[in-house]
Formats: C-alpha cells, sequence, structure tokens
C-alpha cells in the first residue's frame, strides 16, 4: 500500500467531513446573502466572505487533524511546527509584496484599492497561524491520548 | 459492531503492537485501534493483509459467530 498518501479509513473520514464542510460553507454564504437582502449587514462586503470561507476551512483542518485524517501512515517521524511556521511567515511575505507591488505599479491607482484589502491579508494570515497551531496541539494531545 | 477480539488476541499471540501491524500493511496505528475496537469495518483489501501479517485465515479474525 501507497505510505504516502492517506489509508482508507483517513480517505472516508477526510470525504465526510469535506462534503459536511462545503455544505456549510454554502449554507453560511447563502444565510449572509439572506441578511444582505434583508438590509442587515453585519460586516461589509469582502470581509464577510472572509470571515466565513476562514471559518469553514478553519473548522474543515480542525475536524480533519481531530479525526486523524490529515497526515497518511508514515514511518518517518515528521516536525511539522517549523515547516508549517515557515509557509505561514511565507504567505504573509507574499502577502505584503503583492500588496506593495499593487500600490506602486503604474497600472494600478492606489486610490481605488480596497481599503480593507491589507487588513483582511493580515487577518487571513493570523488565522492561518492560529489554525496551524490548533491543530498541531490536538495531534499532540490525541497522540498521547491514543497510546497503547 | 462489536469489538474484534480476535485481532487482538491474534496480535498479541504474535508478540506485535497496534503499531507493528500498522506499519506492515501501510496504515495508521489509529486504523488498527479502530478496527479492534468495532469503529472501523476495513475492507476486503486491508483484511487479507492483516491475515497475511499474522499468518490466520479472514475466518480466524473477521468471520463474526452469531
Amino acid at each position: 500500500m501507497n505510505k504516502k498518501s492517506l489509508d482508507e479509513m483517513q480517505t472516508q473520514r477526510k470525504n465526510k467531513i469535506g462534503n459536511q464542510s462545503f455544505l456549510m460553507l454554502l449554507y453560511l454564504l447563502m444565510f449572509d446573502a439572506g441578511l444582505n437582502s434583508f438590509g442587515f449587514r453585519w460586516v461589509s462586503y469582502p470581509a464577510n466572505v472572509m470571515i466565513i470561507l476562514s471559518i469553514s476551512s478553519g473548522v474543515y483542518v480542525v475536524r480533519l487533524v481531530s479525526a486523524n485524517a490529515f497526515v497518511g501512515p508514515s514511518t518517518e517521524k515528521e516536525k511539522p511546527f517549523l515547516k508549517v511556521f515557515l509557509i505561514m511567515m511565507l504567505a504573509a511575505a507574499v502577502s505584503v509584496a503583492t500588496l506593495v507591488l499593487l500600490k506602486n505599479a503604474s497600472f494600478s491607482n492606489a486610490n481605488q484599492m480596497d481599503e480593507m484589502a491589507a487588513p483582511l491579508m493580515f487577518i487571513t494570515a493570523g488565522v492561518a497561524i492560529v489554525i496551524a497551531v490548533t491543530t498541531i496541539v490536538i495531534n499532540r494531545i490525541q497522540n498521547k491520548k491514543d497510546k497503547e | 459492531m462489536s469489538k474484534n477480539l480476535k485481532l487482538k488476541s491474534a496480535r498479541a499471540a504474535k508478540d506485535m503492537s497496534q503499531k507493528n501491524i500498522a506499519d506492515a500493511v501501510g496504515v495508521t496505528r489509529q486504523t488498527i485501534n479502530a478496527i479492534e475496537n468495532g469503529d472501523y469495518n476495513p475492507t476486503i483489501n486491508l483484511c487479507t493483509a492483516i491475515c497475511r501479517v499474522l499468518d490466520k485465515t479472514l475466518n480466524d479474525i473477521f468471520w463474526e459467530e452469531e
């Protein structure tokens, strides 16, 4: 059997959690659209979608880890914290670089840039870091609990 | 689903841990644990792989008497 991919139980669990998370995302977006059409704006446009996406993806990842369906069977002992942390830092750096490039580009008008874009990017990176740390903590707790 | 005590005893007879079997058949230890606890119904491929590792037949480990 392929040791790099998920095993059969993990695949089943991942599919189930993915379906549920997708439906949750759909219902949250529809609920948000419904609230908007009734005139209730809890957060202005780009932020509401970003928040809903962050919540849905966060719930998806945390549930995957708690169901032990995030990493497949492997004989090597990995230390994912540093890897995840570096990836998150890289993502934040790319976000900042993109923002700076867009603002300085001649074809773009800085005044037209959405004021929420910069904080949103930082918030998204921050949420991603929180999710990554949470998943690592859950994984460690689970490994301790499951020991024979 | 009831607990699979036959698997547990066959594993113990071979002096193997859940991790040993999991590594041998290419699944996670949690999957073997779920099978032993009756929380997961494995495919026939995984059943045969486990039987091969434990030198048992499918009947020995996975057949449930009524």
